[in-house]
């Protein structure tokens, strides 16, 4: 008994060494479903708040780049109103209903906090379930794809960015079609990865990936990226190198993507695939 | 007393330094300086170890929670707390083995103190970078980051103690 104590009273150090490490290395293996939990609710608040903060100073900086991907916006959408507009009414519907035919809502945040250089970025948004953003909801700026919800607290979310290891976006070449998965590799933050294209399909430099809409959280056709030329082959398919329309370094204004018929349609998927 | 409140004035410093200045700072995704990590270097050479281990623990476990990364801060500075003694008594002269000082280069030469802050920096930023990417398939890449930003938070670290109070 003794000499355990004098063993121990010799290595007390490096007992609480080895302690401290090990209850660091349990917070970072548990921090995957760590979202859930009341504590991390809390510091999120906390630290929201402080990046509020000091987003509301830097703000100022940026407002002239702000404005001109608004003005380009808004552009946009004034030539999609002229379309629409343009269209004759399809059908009679017998209650006047807003919603009929619409599928995807839109809410614009600003983010408060964010990084390109780690293995796997998170950016924290204004907006949280007091203003309806949910888990699981998609996430992009006027330039393209950014990320997926994946935790809110009443007044914050917090996004899984494209730049995080752990994201994998269902996405296609715009010009034919043929869909596989993007990805980041957790080196450049202006580039991803498009993999599963089969051999025999063609691509050329600058072809447009956009969003495939096979999941529910983005509607297809949502910008992600244009293609580099770079490709490396591997087994039947290719992997194309892709420069991402969004420049995560910048990113200020985005839009939470809600979908109303979310839970319709993956409560049909569910009972169909089984 | 005095110097436990300089201490922990220092501790909120560094801390908002780091958090508002130093965690904007990404020279293309390759160097993220961490000049937190003074706090653990200026501690006074006779601290006991194991208070140095709990500090340590304390330090990377407020950046962790400002950062967002659950440990990944924590582990890294823990294993810097734990090297420090043992860097000190590697390159020790007679005028920092002195009681409570705090190291700095004032009291034992700029060389002295550059050698002894980049050796403790590195270890931390080997650990923080390597636990926090958890794969060694980006070996240089990792490495590289992990030089680069040892020097810039070296500079940072010896730039700061300049500025410091002397008596």
């Amino acid at each position: 008994m003794r000499s355990l104590l004098n063993f121990l009273l010799r290595f007390k150090t490096l007992i609480l060494f080895l302690v401290l490490e090990a209850v660091a290395l349990v917070m970072i293996s548990t921090s995957h479903n760590y979202h859930q939990t009341v504590f991390y609710g809390l510091s999120r608040n906390i630290s929201g708040f402080v990046a509020r903060r000091l987003e509301r100073g830097t703000y100022y900086f940026r407002l002239r780049r702000v404005n001109e991907e608004l003005v380009k916006e808004n552009t946009m959408l004034r030539r999609h109103l002229e379309e629409l507009s343009a269209r004759p009414s399809e059908g009679f519907s017998g209650v006047h209903d807003t919603i009929s035919g619409i599928s995807y809502t839109y809410l614009n945040a600003r983010v408060i906090s964010n990084s390109v250089n780690k293995q796997k970025n998170f950016i924290t948004l204004d907006k949280g379930s007091k203003h309806g953003v949910a888990v699981g909801m998609g996430v992009a700026s006027p330039s393209g794809v950014v990320g997926v919800v994946v935790g809110v607290s009443s007044n914050f979310s917090v996004v899984m960015s494209l730049l995080n290891t752990d994201f994998r976006l269902s996405a296609s070449i715009a010009r034919n079609d043929y869909f596989g998965s993007l990805t980041w590799d957790g080196t450049n933050h202006r580039y991803a990865r498009l993999s599963e294209i089969p051999h025999h399909v063609a691509v050329n430099e600058g072809d447009t990936i956009v969003t495939s809409g096979y999941s529910a959280i983005f509607p297809a056709g949502l910008m992600a990226g244009t293609l580099t030329g770079d490709q490396k082959r591997g087994g039947d398919f290719v992997s194309l190198k892709v420069l991402l329309s969004v420049d995560f370094k910048k990113l200020t204004d985005v839009y939470v993507i809600g979908n109303l018929k979310k839970d319709e349609r993956e409560k049909l998927e569910e009972e169909v695939v089984k | 007393m005095n110097s436990i409140l300089r201490y922990t004035g220092t501790f909120v410093l560094l801390v908002v330094l780091q958090l508002i200045i130093f965690n904007n700072i990404e020279f293309s995704g390759y160097v993220n300086p961490y000049v937190y990590l003074m706090f653990i270097l200026i501690l006074p050479v006779s601290i006991p170890s194991w208070i140095l281990l709990l500090l340590g623990f304390l330090t990377g476990f407020v950046i962790d929670i400002f950062t967002g990364t659950m440990g990944v801060h924590t582990f890294a500075t823990v294993i810097a707390s734990f090297v420090r003694p043992w860097v000190l008594s590697l390159n020790v002269t007679a005028e920092a083995a002195e009681g409570d000082m705090s190291p700095s280069s004032y009291r034992s030469g700029l060389r002295w103190f550059l050698i002894y802050t980049a050796t403790v920096v590195l270890v931390h930023h080997l650990a923080l970078f390597f636990v926090e990417i958890f794969t060694l398939k980006h070996f240089f890449h990792t490495l590289l980051r992990v030089l680069l930003s040892t020097m810039v938070t070296t500079f940072f670290i010896v730039l700061f103690d300049f500025m410091r109070p002397h008596r």
